[in-house]
């Protein structure tokens, strides 16, 4: 009665497990491409994870390494728990916004996934080869062959072609050295099929995205310093000029003027004639977000999340006044293929001090994102000389019949909101000139040539304050533009 | 080949004086103009040009500012706003430059001369901006409007520039041959308009099109020059198309047309010296184009066929080995050398060969000839021994030949003491080369070598004191001075105050490229982020 219990129990358990494989799968799909359903619910369908692991791997491992002993059954479930607990690793690493620790932990996941997996070949390799051999012995012993031995040559001579590549036996693996021959061509094969699933699901294009600006309106002005007059009005004596008693009257009204002079946004910033700062393309749940550029070849990630890009989009917001995200992202270039046209991100930030190396298709869709889509680079050199002719090498392949040129400092970009008649910059990497590249009137990338992504660290990377205020300021404008123009170009399509 | 280098130097000074002339005409007063100021205009101008050229923008401004406001009506004002805009121009602020001055030239003084240059420089503006579209509208009406002014000139070349990155060959060849063919050439427009015709010259020997590029080059090369820059433009076409299957035999037919274009100016009188100076170069230019046009097989004989019409010839022999080189048959060059009627230069030629392929001693050997062949020279073959010797790492026996050169040749001594002290730093004997560095006036290179060889002997105080003087004395190297003390204490592991040496350099240079390589430095390997520096460029 109580065994029933147990295995009525188990089953469902087992079912259970099963639903939550499915729900759990869903969910991955969509944190990993549709990114449909919010942080929260994620949470709430990647937590339970831990307890089902706990479960099944306390349930298959006894608590005495010393009686612990591997089967079919514990591999299995090790391996497959190993799954979960590695997403979530990541998940929330992602979510803690701790990218560095994220990015090792996606690397050392893919390194031990290739390892089981591995594991998992070698043994079924040596599981069907054994099978094989069984089935061989015993079709001899059923022809009542004398020799028990597997003579090689005999094999041969059986005339028999074997072409499966499970069977140790197959004519390619050669006479010499078959095991070896089988478990090298195994461990290409699988290396292989491994890489090019990691190919495709690290480049895979996922569905659609949408990116919604802010809704609202505003002007394209520079922003105006206001002043404040404040009229002080002295105390008075109230003087009975009857009085016995001689007073020296003061002069009647005497009023100081105080002068407070403060920097007031003397307009909304924005674009468009909604109301709000925001721009009139956009939505009501649309905000500003900073969407960082990952890249093969150098190292995207740097001063990525809490400490730059998430100042910058705060000081943004406190600037502007336009509703951002809560956090900074970053998309792959081939991901930005999945924004439609109207809805995809006006700037995105890229930034490095080693190589950028692009595969011929995201060339493709970096140009395609910038000319028909309308987006706009913010391009930063983190580091280099190097960087530098990277990244003028890449625009040459992503945009080769436009030439950059050195941005004006009377241009709007450096005007508005912020005045800013100077390059600020934290270390002259790529010279001392920001350079862009215009298509039809419009900055189509922006290359910042000096470290500005340092200036935005919380510790300003130690530069004075009138520098480091100025690095927000073009980041705010660079930010701005985009955004500005995009929702310029979207009128302008409604209107067509 | 002293001829192809002559050219390419003429080419160099041609586009490095292009670059800068360009335009450059055009903001200057004609001197008609200013004879016709007043005195007090006069002084006010030259205070702002004296600025002007001094490229104190800023002020120069300024003072334009100043002549406008006092002498509106003059005649120079036109000028005076035009140079005002160019500074602004120079300042970065291209958007009100253009609003603000050139448009403010068109505008106030429309039958001006300057008027004309204003219509150009906002074009150019537009370009510099990277607004094409609205830059080549401009340009366009600048051609329309004034065709025959100097304006036009610059506006063809600059359209060139911008038909280059569009690739749009139609209006490159437009632009081309309104230059080469249509322009009158003189002193502003001479150097633009040569470029253009043998860049059309180029472009049409890519389609092989002799004829239309000898029309090209004509403009602007003598009869006598003809022949030489046929097979320089030539060459590199013909060797491009041979190298391809689908266009060789376009390169053999175009070759041949060349080769009969070259014949065809070759005197065949060849009993007047000159003449025969003649005939000989154009047959080593038919021998350039057979080599272009990938014609093993014709070279040799040809070049033989030479030397019985010309008779034995160094020169002819020395094409033969060349080519020779190039296919890697050095033993067959080197034939050709021995056979030389100017010894030296076959020896000097052998031994060159012999280091071409690292075989030095022989080298070193045919240079010891050279000595006892042209003691004259006997310095120049003993320092190019010394430098074989470094090259086979044979150190010793090099600083022994350098030794000798800086007794018997005294009024070089400073030259050689470099040399013993180069040779013992490349050999490893860092104390050596120390000591003749010392010797040596060659502030403050002498000092960073000697730092450099102190660091390597692990002598790190040394190298930083050494570093620290040309701090001191060599303002312009103190940045990487600075660099290389923080490196130098990295090396030594005082790991603190090489980052506080690093930061230095980021706080004291922060526009320098070596604030940059302390930045990424202190960020990469310390993982330090507060790296002090940032600047400003206004």
């Amino acid at each position: 009665m109580h065994e029933l219990g147990n295995t009525i129990r188990r089953d469902r358990f087992v079912q259970i497990t099963c639903g939550y494989v499915v729900l759990w799968t869903f969910a991955v799909f969509n944190w990993l491409w549709f990114r449909v359903l919010p942080d929260w619910l994620l949470w709430i369908i990647f937590l339970p994870a831990i307890p089902l692991v706990v479960i099944w791997v306390s349930k298959e491992f006894p608590h005495s390494l010393k009686q612990f002993q591997w089967n079919i059954r514990s591999a299995t479930t090790a391996s497959v728990a190993f799954l979960p607990a590695w997403q979530l690793a990541v998940f929330i690493s992602d979510q803690l916004s701790l990218y560095a620790v994220g990015a090792y932990a996606a690397r050392i996941g893919t390194g031990a996934a290739f390892m089981i997996g591995l594991a998992w070949v070698v043994w079924g390799m040596e599981q069907a080869s054994q099978h094989y051999d069984l089935l061989r012995l015993r079709k001899r012993r059923s022809d009542a062959h004398l020799s028990l031995e597997l003579n090689s040559d005999e094999d041969d001579a059986s005339g028999e072609r074997i072409w499966n590549p499970l069977d140790t036996r197959a004519w390619y693996y050669g006479r010499k050295g078959r095991k070896l021959n089988q478990s090298v061509t195994g461990l290409m094969s699988y290396s292989f099929v491994f890489c090019m699933a990691f190919l495709i699901f690290s480049k895979i294009s996922g569905c659609q995205e949408l990116y919604e600006m802010p809704a609202g309106g505003g002007e394209q002005k520079p922003i105006a310093q206001k002043v404040k007059v404040q009229k002080v009005i002295k105390k008075k004596f109230i003087v009975n000029p009857f009085s016995a008693i001689l007073f020296q009257v003061p002069p009647i009204d005497e009023v100081k003027l105080q002068l407070t002079e403060i920097t007031k946004h003397a307009y909304t910033v924005g674009y468009g004639e909604g109301t709000g700062a925001g721009f009139a393309g956009g939505t009501k749940r649309g905000k500003v977000r900073f969407i960082r550029l990952e890249y093969t070849g150098g190292d995207w990630d740097q001063d990525f999340g809490v400490g730059a890009d998430l100042n910058m989009l705060i000081e943004y917001n406190v600037r502007t006044q336009q509703q951002v995200a809560d956090r900074t992202e970053s998309r792959t270039v081939a991901q930005l293929n999945n924004f439609p046209k109207g809805k995809s991100p006006p700037v995105v930030y890229l930034t490095g001090q080693k190589n950028i190396s692009l595969s011929k298709g995201e060339v493709k869709i970096l140009k395609e994102y910038l000319l028909e889509k309308h987006g706009m680079l913010f391009g930063d050199n983190g580091g280099s000389r190097h960087f530098h002719n990277q990244f003028l090498a890449m625009m040459n392949r992503v945009l080769p019949q436009v030439r950059p040129v050195a941005i004006p400092l009377d241009d709007t970009i450096h005007r508005i909101p912020y005045q800013i008649p100077f390059l600020p910059y934290v270390a002259p990497h790529g010279g001392k000139e920001a350079l862009g590249w215009k298509v039809d009137g419009r900055w189509v990338a922006y290359y910042h040539p000096g470290d500005i992504g340092d200036a935005w660290t919380d510790d300003h990377s130690g530069i004075s304050p009138e520098i480091w205020e100025a690095c927000y300021q073009l980041g705010t404008n660079v930010i701005f533009y985009g955004h500005t123009e995009y929702s310029k170009w979207l009128e302008a399509q409604k209107k067509k | 080949m002293k001829r192809s280098l002559l050219l390419l130097i003429a080419v160099l000074i041609s586009f490095v004086s292009l670059q800068r002339a360009n335009a450059a005409a055009l903001d200057e007063m004609s001197l008609k103009q200013y004879a016709k100021l007043r005195e007090v205009e006069r002084y006010q101008m030259k205070i702002a040009d004296k600025y002007y050229h001094e490229r104190n923008y800023k002020v120069a401004m300024a003072e334009y500012e100043k002549f406008l406001t006092l002498y509106e009506r003059s005649i120079g004002a036109p000028y005076a706003q035009l140079r005002w805009s160019i500074c602004l121009v120079h300042q970065r602020k291209l958007n009100t430059a253009i609003k603000e001055g050139f448009q403010s030239v068109v505008d106030y003084w429309p039958e001006s001369n300057e008027a004309i240059a204003a219509d150009y420089y906002i074009a150019k503006t537009y370009k510099d901006m990277g607004e094409v579209r609205k830059a080549k509208k401009t340009y366009q009406s600048v051609l329309d409007d004034h065709p025959k002014h100097l304006a036009a000139v610059y506006t063809c070349s600059d359209l060139i520039e911008i038909a280059k990155v569009q690739k749009d060959s139609d209006l490159l060849v437009k632009m081309w041959k309104q230059l080469t063919f249509e322009t009158p050439r003189n002193r502003e427009s001479k150097s633009l308009c040569q470029r253009a015709s043998y860049e059309l010259a180029s472009y049409q020997f890519y389609q092989a099109a002799l004829k239309e590029g000898l029309e090209a080059l004509k403009t602007t090369y003598s009869e006598e020059q003809l022949a030489y820059y046929v097979l320089y433009y030539s060459r590199r076409p013909i060797s491009t198309m041979a190298a391809d299957s689908k266009t060789k035999a376009k390169a053999e037919k175009f070759a041949d047309e060349c080769i009969a274009y070259i014949r065809s100016v070759t005197p065949k009188n060849t009993s007047e010296e000159e003449d025969e100076l003649i005939a000989l170069n154009n047959g080593y230019y038919i021998g350039d184009i057979h080599i272009a046009a990938g014609r093993d097989t014709k070279v040799v004989p040809y070049y033989q066929e030479m030397m019985k019409q010309f008779g034995e010839r160094d020169t002819i022999r020395d094409k033969i080995a060349t080519y020779f080189k190039s296919k890697n048959k050095y033993d067959e060059a080197r034939a050709q050398y021995r056979q030389y009627k100017n010894k030296v230069e076959g020896n000097s030629q052998i031994a060159y060969s012999y280091r071409q392929q690292k075989n030095y001693d022989p080298a070193v050997l045919a240079y010891r000839q050279n000595v006892v062949l042209d003691p004259d020279q006997a310095v120049h073959w003993n320092s190019t021994i010394a430098t074989t010797y470094r090259e086979a790492s044979k150190y010793k026996e090099a600083v022994a030949v350098y030794e000798e050169l800086y007794k018997t040749d005294s009024k070089n001594a400073e030259k050689w003491i470099w040399q013993i002290a180069t040779t013992y730093r490349d050999a490893g004997e860092h104390k050596q080369a120390i000591a003749y560095y010392r010797q040596s006036n060659n502030f403050p290179s002498n000092y960073s070598e000697m730092a450099a060889c102190h660091r390597r002997l692990k002598e790190y105080k040394e190298a930083i004191i050494l570093y620290n003087q040309i701090i001191g004395g060599a303002p312009k190297s103190a940045a990487w001075a600075l660099y290389e003390v923080a490196r130098t204490q990295e090396a030594a592991g005082n790991k603190e105050k090489a980052i506080l040496t690093f930061q230095q350099v980021c706080k004291r240079f922060p526009k320098d490229s070596y604030a940059s390589r302390a930045h990424a430095h202190l960020q990469n390997t310390y993982k330090i982020t507060v790296t002090l520096g940032g600047a400003k460029d206004e």
